[in-house]
């Protein structure tokens, strides 16, 4: 699992990389919570090549989200596949975050 | 033995009531019949005493009127003595009824002649005599005939008497006093009248054959009666006071004598008569006729017997009848026993024999790579089809047999084929040569030329590798894409030709697949139209993903709706082989970092049991979620343990069991998130679970003993199998 953070005209995009499995999610979630404290801008979470997320990795999808709601910037979910759409719909994270794409 | 008593009981009883019935009857018969023999007996004696009486009447006034008219003729001559006799002569000659005559005149009326009685008679050859009753030895002024009417003034009969001059004759003589022209009475005109007739005229009544008739004169002398010595020469008192046992006739003396008519019973010397008795008017006589009673009613009697006689061979029958009623009712309770005895020993040889096969399912409760079903539903009480398996060494040995014939016979071959089955089986694992040596032992002992159709398969449960043996059995439907019969060769059925070598056939069964063995009690299976049920409705009845039980219990239910209320003609008999992929299993250390073993661990079992691949990711990660809650919950912080993860396929459904030695926990009890809450409101925690739920269809949660064990359940439509 990899997390490539780039930044442009105040976006922060995260690209995710890999599966986003429990232990996955326990080795990036530093560079996740890092990303809270820019959440007053916008943050985009590129999930082009993510191809998997468990409740672990969507937990932190969600700190971000809320850190945002706190500090009045948004969240964008990008390129998310069908499987992973299907697991935000379970949830009702499709109706949490902007989805893009 | 009680029974049989109360029979008896019964049986006796409705003999008395015969008995009465018939007694009654025959009594109420006998009192009628008593009364109108009686009836017509006093009509008889009466019309017989009647004509009787008519007839002496008849010639006694014969004997007065010829006396009567003769009497002015007698005045007449009372001037002319000797002209007297000519008087006499004439009654005598002109009326045959009279046998003597004369004019006795009274003593003293002629002075010349002081005893004047000229007496004219018949004598024995017919001729008229003359003789003078006035002889001083006689002295007829003494006699009654002369005294009686003298005295009366007027005709009337005298005693009988018996005529000793005139040769021994029973004679009464009618008598009329002459009076002359001065009202003097002169002389006694008399009439002789032999009562030789009456004798022969009454004692000739006969109105029944020991019947007989008396008659009594005005004293009560004998007349007539059939004692010929009492004639004339007794009086009936004097007859009655020379016996011991007198007094009824001395009551029936009084009432002849009292010149009435009427009738009377008698007891005399221990026998009943009835006399019936009539006056004969006049002469002061008395007629009677004794009846015996045996004589009127000895035919009655001699009837009653033959009755009695009747009904007590008609009793005998009605016993005879009972007995052998009776008898048969025994031997058919005898029967009715045996019956249920034989129904209860049918009823133990069934339980016997459904108890020679595998009657627990599922069988084999710890292999999750077998779902298995099977039923035998005999057409009698017992009968010859048979299924048996087992598992050896890995393997499954299982056989479906159909003996010929039915019943008990058909039983005890089945249980030899079962136990030969068995026996074969022990060592030796190719179905051809099990089904080879079975034959030669069936077909050694076949002394009673049954065969049995037989098919014997033996499938590795490690690879699907299937082996069997078809002896003229119908081939089974084999089920994997589509459903079609397992190719065979037929063969010949066990039990017809000794040393014969079978052939075995090979086939390879795939995870998933599923044979259906039969016997043709299935097929044959007739309605009341004597439709079958046949192969196309077993087959369209096969479709569907169901378990072996139901798959079972829905054909069952097809073949009983087929067939209805028509009696079942076969022994049916199925056996439901689903062969499922093995369970697997993974052990993984409480750690997260195992998790990427799980997801291979997920993704090998999707291909081994051929799942569809777009199963994949949702059972990856709802078992991720599972285990990773395991791990982080039931054990707490720091302290090792495993959790065991057991993937396994029944007929209908994918089951996932977790199960680790940690606190006790349960995930099932955690809140569903509401996925509709706001950012603000969203709780981080809890997801987990809840993905669990969304993506299987049953989760559960049990604590065994020292172990947490949550079992995942996701239901498999045929169609979401990868097939091969």
């Amino acid at each position: 699992m990899e997390v490539k953070i780039s930044r442009e005209d105040k976006v922060v995009t995260a690209s995710l990389i890999g599966r986003l499995d429990t232990p996955a999610s326990q080795e990036v979630a530093p560079q996740m919570n890092a990303l809270a404290d820019e959440a007053g801008g916008t943050i985009v979470l590129d999930c082009k090549e993510l191809s998997y997320i468990s409740s672990s990795g969507l937990r932190l999808f969600l700190m971000l989200r809320k850190a945002a709601a706190e500090k009045g910037g948004k969240v964008i979910v990008r390129s998310i596949s069908g499987e992973i759409r299907s697991v935000f719909l379970m949830t009702g994270f499709l109706n949490l975050f902007e989805i893009e794409g | 033995m009680k029974k049989k008593f109360l029979t008896n009981i019964k049986a006796l009883l409705l003999v008395i009531v015969a008995a009465l019935t018939l007694e009654v009857t025959a009594l109420v018969q006998y009192y009628y019949s008593q009364k109108g023999i009686r009836e017509e007996a006093s009509m008889r004696a009466e019309s017989q005493l009647e004509s009787t009486r008519n007839k002496i009447m008849d010639v006694i006034n014969q004997a007065e009127a010829a006396v009567r008219n003769s009497v002015w003729v007698a005045q007449w001559c009372l001037d002319y003595p000797d002209s007297l006799k000519r008087v006499c002569q004439r009654m005598v000659e002109d009326n045959p009824v009279v046998a003597g005559s004369t004019v006795a005149l009274v003593p003293g009326y002629l002075k010349d002649r002081p005893l004047f009685a000229p007496y004219v008679y018949r004598d024995a050859t017919g001729s008229l005599q003359l003789l003078s009753l006035a002889t001083p030895e006689y002295d007829y002024p003494a006699q009654e005939w002369f005294t009686k009417p003298v005295e009366l003034g007027e005709g009337c009969w005298s005693e009988p008497y018996v005529d000793e001059g005139g040769g021994e004759m029973l004679m009464t003589t009618f008598s009329m006093p002459i009076r002359d022209r001065d009202g003097v009475t002169a002389a006694v005109l008399t009439a002789d009248l032999s009562l030789d007739w009456l004798t022969e005229l009454v004692g000739n009544v006969r109105v029944y054959p020991e019947a007989f008739s008396m008659m009594l004169s005005r004293t009560g002398r004998i007349m007539v009666c059939p004692v010929e010595t009492l004639v004339m020469r007794k009086t009936a008192s004097e007859v009655i006071a020379g016996m011991d046992d007198g007094e009824a006739l001395a009551d029936l003396t009084g009432a002849l004598l009292s010149g009435t008519s009427g009738s009377m019973s008698m007891d005399y010397k221990g026998a009943t008569s009835y006399v019936y008795f009539a006056p004969v008017e006049r002469t002061g006589w008395s007629m009677s006729i004794v009846i015996p009673e045996n004589e009127i009613y000895g035919g009655l009697k001699r009837m009653g017997t033959l009755v009695l006689l009747l009904q007590l061979i008609g009793l005998a029958m009605i016993v005879l009848m009972l007995r052998s009623f009776i008898k048969g009712q025994l031997r058919y309770r005898a029967l009715e026993q045996r019956r249920e005895r034989i129904e209860g020993e049918l009823h133990i040889a069934n339980s016997i024999q459904m108890s020679m096969v595998p009657l627990v399912f599922p069988p084999f409760p710890d292999r999750h790579d077998l779902d298995m079903a099977a039923t035998i539903v005999p057409a009698k009480e017992v009968g010859g089809d048979l299924y048996d398996f087992f598992i050896r060494g890995e393997k499954l040995f299982f056989c479906v047999g159909d003996v010929s014939g039915k019943g008990v016979p058909a039983s005890l071959v089945m249980a030899v084929t079962r136990t030969s089955f068995r026996n074969m089986s022990a060592h030796e694992d190719s179905p051809g040569r099990i089904v080879t040596a079975m034959n030669n032992s069936l077909s050694a002992m076949n002394e009673s030329s049954m065969f049995v159709t037989f098919f014997c398969g033996v499938l590795d449960l490690t690879n699907g590798q299937f082996r069997y043996c078809n002896a003229g059995h119908n081939p089974p439907m084999i089920l994997t894409d589509a459903i079609s019969p397992l190719p065979v060769v037929p063969n010949l059925p066990l039990g017809i030709m000794q040393g014969m070598a079978y052939e075995e056939q090979q086939t390879v069964v795939r995870y998933d697949d599923a044979l259906f063995l039969y016997t043709d009690g299935l097929t044959e299976a007739e309605n009341a139209q004597h439709e079958q049920f046949g192969e196309a409705r077993m087959e369209a009845a096969l479709h569907g993903r169901k378990s072996a039980h139901d798959h079972l219990e829905n054909i069952k239910q097809q073949v009983a709706d087929f067939v209805g209320d028509a009696p079942q003609s076969d022994d049916l008999t199925i056996l439901f082989i689903h062969y499922l992929p093995a369970a697997r299993r993974l052990t993984l250390r409480n750690d997260i970092s195992e998790i990427p073993r799980l997801s291979a661990f997920v993704e090998a079992t999707a291909q081994a049991f051929k799942l569809d691949e777009t199963l994949v990711p949702g059972l990856n990660l709802a078992l991720e979620e599972a285990v990773a809650n395991v791990m982080q919950y039931a054990y707490p912080k720091g302290t090792a343990g495993t959790v065991d993860i057991a993937a396994g396929v029944s007929g209908d459904a994918l089951t996932f069991t977790v199960t680790d030695a940690g606190q006790p926990f349960d995930p099932t009890t955690r809140a569903e998130v509401d996925i509709n809450a706001g950012v603000e409101e969203r709780p981080i925690g809890g997801l987990g679970i809840h993905l669990v739920r969304q993506i299987m269809d049953s989760v559960s949660y049990e604590r065994v003993g020292e172990k947490n064990v949550l079992t995942l359940g996701k239901r498999l439509r045929r169609d979401v199998f990868v097939k091969h």
